[in-house]
């Protein structure tokens, strides 16, 4: 067991850790934070994105003692982000999530694009979601929804 | 229709009503069997076996730690899983939870180990030492058939689970067809691969003397069922509760050994134990689908108008029989539907479901359809190139047409209603085919060739009873139930025992109660998933739950509108024929009363009812069944334009068009989510995903990076146009299409591919159509135009 100290959604967190542990599995398991799901545990599918330093992370490739001093944000962290609850209109208005497994990611990696790249067309859009997989939408509605939120806010910026 | 589903029609049947269920995973709230957490709980993790096919000779435990790992020997009363077809010559495969004395595929369960938390139970099964005397492995599901071949299962004498004929005299039309064509096709086995894998934590309750079983799966009541089988329980004892589901399409069909195991181990520990599939597990161990061989012979007149069609296919099932839709499903379906929506004289087909080294099969989303059609609509294919006409025209000339509906077709399908050529004349409009054929002619500046393809098909959903006693599954559907409930304050309770893991089921059956009983849906509280609450039903597949639930909650409504009326006239004090159901309450002549008013009274203010109102309550149970069970049929086309690169082997999808047909649509935009989806796994079944194997039957595909599947820049944006032919035996019309784009799209790929290559005179007969078997097929045509062209070159 290893002490790791880093902030989890916004709280100051010291923690008894294995060196093994991932993570995804110490937010899991240990924070008892099940918002980010589990998919592949080898950086494939992009299911457990987080914002670890304001930068979309796949938790499951990333050791939680390796988290020392570092800023996690995961799903249940963004209830009062203006941003999240954007997407998260478009995701339901556009039918972006079916089963709702990969949906915490893709919100993570969605908030990444329309943060950082507000001019993104679509197939910029589909480049940037092309490390997060979902099986059921075929990710129709998850460009969609992107693409809406990106005119939205183009839209409020112009005005 | 009346005045009240008018008014309400907006949040009723037609409306794209955005969905109930969002918000919870949009805040990261969804309760999948992985967030449960439940006192004292451990983890389990299985030793699997390394080898496809052998005898194990010694189970070693680790020193020290021999309590936490167990056997089959140590299982005591633990009966095997066994999933026997009805169909005659079927050959039993028991599936022991875990293996006694053989293995017969990689990942196959020795042993089980038990520790706090995974990590350390992988620990102990990484300890835990098997010694095999390794036999020779069966991969291939025609060698399986060949003489000499290694047997699975020795007694059975040969690899096959089932043989299956439909017989016809063919000799007459072989005589006076002016066209016969032939085809061998090949399909890959696939990985179903949901976002979310299988899992279960049990625990036993001591207080109600009941197995509690959280697990991951499409059909809970089944695996109740199942669980009660194997374990020795009676069903009451035994409480299945499928929380939300990250995804299905057929891969949590199933009773799982890793249930039973966690279950007995759960009571026999007395303390809740899980286990929790990861990816590796799900690819390399566990079931895989869709592994077809076609030999395809189709007989037609000069003007392409199908005269018989002769198939010898191969389904290859895996090592056992899956509980609880066994090994044969997936070839009797291929017997029976491969004539797909065409007319002809004569068919036979032939299918041997054949025992391998592999993983068992399940039906993956379009079960053996999507296989069927790829076979089918190739060899449509072959006719049009043969008759020297558009394949779009092949297909008018051989579909049934709409004044022929119903239709009973050449395997006594009764497709129930629809306009197929119609579907493919604006396929084919949409996708502007006269440009496409310019394009091909004008080249490409950068060489990549342009083809066209396209499917049309039929799907038989919510099929009845006799549909899948004709198949033989061990689990005959009958009457789909619902459970009804209003509460005091108004709120109705809908109780399914289908379950939903993307399908809006909670969203869709609001709908269905607001347009009976203009409810808002937000006030309609539907629980799925759970044996303790819900009805007994055989789940979610086949697409069947929006006709089949969706109908039995349609009705539920209508008796419960009923009751409801009768208390609402007495309580205006008219005759119940001068009030109605309006707005969401009755209305009568001297005034209303609105549906939460009439709930109060009738449960809180009895005093103010007569003792004979109509004493039924407000909870009702109905059920469910059609008209006739013969299924409802949703059709479509796919059209597709494809540039192929004949340097890299590399497919692009240019544009893709669908026109579906899915009778009356419930939701239209949760319909147009599951036609893309499904079409997005199309997309992964023609061009990138196979679960390959080597000779020795080590799987070849661990990871995600191995196993393809589509991405965001895979998948194009989608047209899709709707007709509407409501089903004539459905309560409102409506047809299951949860299969259909997974249906179409890999048969139209293929056939887009193909007529790409076609000015280079090869043809790829297999999927996917990678690259790799795109530049295969490119060679083969090379050396044949090679070795055409050599006696020539000698001769100058």
């Amino acid at each position: 067991m290893k002490q790791v100290n880093l902030t989890v959604n916004g709280k100051a967190v010291s923690a008894l850790v294995e060196p093994r542990t991932h993570l995804a599995d110490f937010l899991r398991e240990q924070r008892l934070l099940t918002g980010t799901n589990i998919g592949c545990e080898q950086g494939v599918c992009g299911a457990c994105t987080l914002m670890v330093d304001g930068v979309p992370t796949r938790s499951c490739i990333v050791y939680a003692v390796a988290c020392e001093g570092a800023e996690v944000r995961s799903i249940e962290d963004f209830d009062h982000d203006p941003v999240m609850t954007q997407l998260r209109a478009a995701f339901s208005a556009e039918h972006a999530l079916q089963c709702g497994y990969c949906t915490p990611g893709m919100l993570a990696t969605a908030r990444d694009i329309v943060t950082r790249l507000p001019d993104a067309d679509e197939e910029r859009i589909r480049q940037e979601l092309s490390g997060n997989l979902c099986r059921c939408t075929g990710y129709v509605g998850l460009v969609r929804a992107i693409s809406r939120v990106l005119d939205e806010r183009r839209n409020l910026a112009v005005a | 229709m009346t005045t009240a589903s008018d008014r309400s029609s907006r949040k009723g049947i037609g409306a794209s009503l955005t969905r109930k269920e969002d918000d919870r995973f949009l805040r990261g709230q969804g309760n999948y069997v992985g967030n449960i957490r439940l006192a004292g709980m451990r983890d389990l993790a299985f030793v699997r076996s390394p080898v496809a096919h052998g005898r194990i000779l010694e189970i070693e435990k680790p020193a020290g730690r021999e309590g936490d790992v167990y056997t089959i020997d140590d299982l005591a009363g633990v009966r095997p899983i066994l999933a026997a077809s009805g169909l005659p010559g079927f050959k039993r495969s028991e599936q022991p939870v875990l293996a006694r004395e053989k293995v017969r595929h990689v990942g196959e369960m020795i042993a089980m180990c038990i520790a706090d938390t995974r990590a350390e139970a992988e620990d102990l099964a990484g300890e835990t030492y098997v010694d095999f005397d390794e036999l020779p492995a069966v991969v291939d599901m025609l060698a399986g058939r060949e003489p000499g071949a290694a047997l699975l299962h020795e007694h059975w004498g040969d690899n096959v689970f089932l043989e299956t004929h439909i017989d016809a005299d063919l000799e007459d039309i072989k005589a006076r067809a002016a066209i016969h064509v032939h085809r061998r096709l090949r399909t890959a086995r696939q990985s179903m691969a949901p976002m979310e894998g299988r899992g279960v934590v049990a625990y036993w309750d001591k207080r109600l003397a009941q197995l509690v079983v959280y697990t991951s799966a499409q059909m809970p009541h089944i695996n109740r069922t199942g669980l009660a089988e194997c374990l020795g329980l009676d069903e009451g004892s035994v409480r299945v509760i499928s929380p939300d589901v990250g995804g299905g399409f057929g891969y949590k069909g199933i009773l799982l050994p890793e249930e039973v195991c966690v279950a007995w181990l759960a009571m026999h520990l007395g303390h809740p134990v899980r286990w929790i599939e990861d990816r590796r597990e799900q690819l390399v161990a566990n079931t895989n689908c869709r592994e077809h061989h076609y030999d395809i012979h189709a007989y037609a007149d000069r003007d392409g108008r199908l005269l018989a069609v002769d198939c010898e296919a191969h389904v290859d099932s895996g090592a056992y029989s899956s509980y609880p839709f066994s090994a044969c499903l997936e070839a009797a379906q291929v017997a029976s539907i491969l004539p797909g929506p065409y007319k002809m004289e004569r068919y036979r087909c032939r299918t041997w479901s054949v025992a391998t080294n592999k993983p068992p099969i399940l039906p993956y989303r379009g079960v053996a359809r999507t296989g069927v059609c790829y076979a089918i609509e190739t060899i449509m294919d072959a006719v049009a190139a043969e008759a020297g006409l558009e394949p779009y025209e092949v297909r008018l000339r051989n579909l049934v047409l709409p004044q022929e509906m119903p239709y009973d077709n050449i395997t006594h399908k009764h497709f129930d209603s629809g306009d197929y050529p119609e579907a493919v004349r604006r396929a084919v409009r949409a996708i502007d085919l006269p440009a496409v054929r310019e394009r091909q002619r004008r080249g490409e500046a950068d060489g990549r060739l342009i083809g066209f393809g396209l499917a049309v098909f039929c799907e038989q959903s919510a099929h009845g009873t006799s549909v899948y006693h004709g198949w033989g599954i061990p689990m005959v559907p009958g009457r789909e139930p619902a459970g009804l409930r209003l509460t005091p304050d108004g709120i109705l309770e809908v109780r399914a025992g289908v379950h939903s893991h993307g399908q809006s089921m909670e969203t869709t059956l609001a709908q269905i109660a607001n347009e009976v009983l203009g409810i808002d849906p937000q006030r309609v509280r539907v629980v799925l998933g759970d044996t303790g609450t819900t009805p007994y039903s055989t789940g979610t597949w086949g697409s069947r739950s929006i006709v089949m639930a969706g109908s039995a909650v349609g009705r539920g409504c209508k008796e419960l509108r009923e009751r409801l009326l009768h208390v609402g006239a007495w309580l205006l004090g008219e005759p119940l024929d001068a009030v109605r159901w309006e707005e969401g309450g009755v209305a009568g002549t001297s005034g209303r009363f609105e549906l939460a008013e009439l709930t109060r009274i009738w449960y809180l203010q009895p005093q103010r009812l007569p003792v004979d109102v109509h004493v039924g309550g407000l909870e009702v149970h109905t059920t469910y069944q059609a008209q006739r069970d013969s299924g409802a049929f949703s059709y479509a086309c796919h059209a597709v334009v494809v540039a192929v690169d004949p340097e890299l082997g590399k497919t692009e999808i240019l544009d893709y068009a669908i026109v579906e047909d899915g009778g009356v649509l419930i939701n239209p935009m949760v319909v147009d989510g599951q036609v893309y989806g499904g079409t997005a796994q199309g997309i992964g079944t023609a061009l990138y995903e196979e679960m390959a194997y080597s000779e020795e039957g080590q799987p070849l595909a661990s990871t995600l990076a191995d196993y393809i599947l589509p991405g965001a820049t895979e998948v194009p944006s989608i047209r899709i146009e709707h007709m509407e032919s409501p089903a004539p035996y459905t309560e409102f019309g409506q047809k299951g299409i949860g299969e259909s784009g997974a249906i179409g799209s890999a048969a139209a790929l293929a056939s887009a591919v193909n007529d790409a290559l076609k000015p280079l005179g090869a043809e790829v007969s297999r999927m996917p159509l990678s690259p790799r078997a795109v530049l295969e097929a490119l060679a083969r045509s090379e050396a044949a135009t090679a070795a055409r062209a050599q006696p020539e070159e000698a001769f100058v």
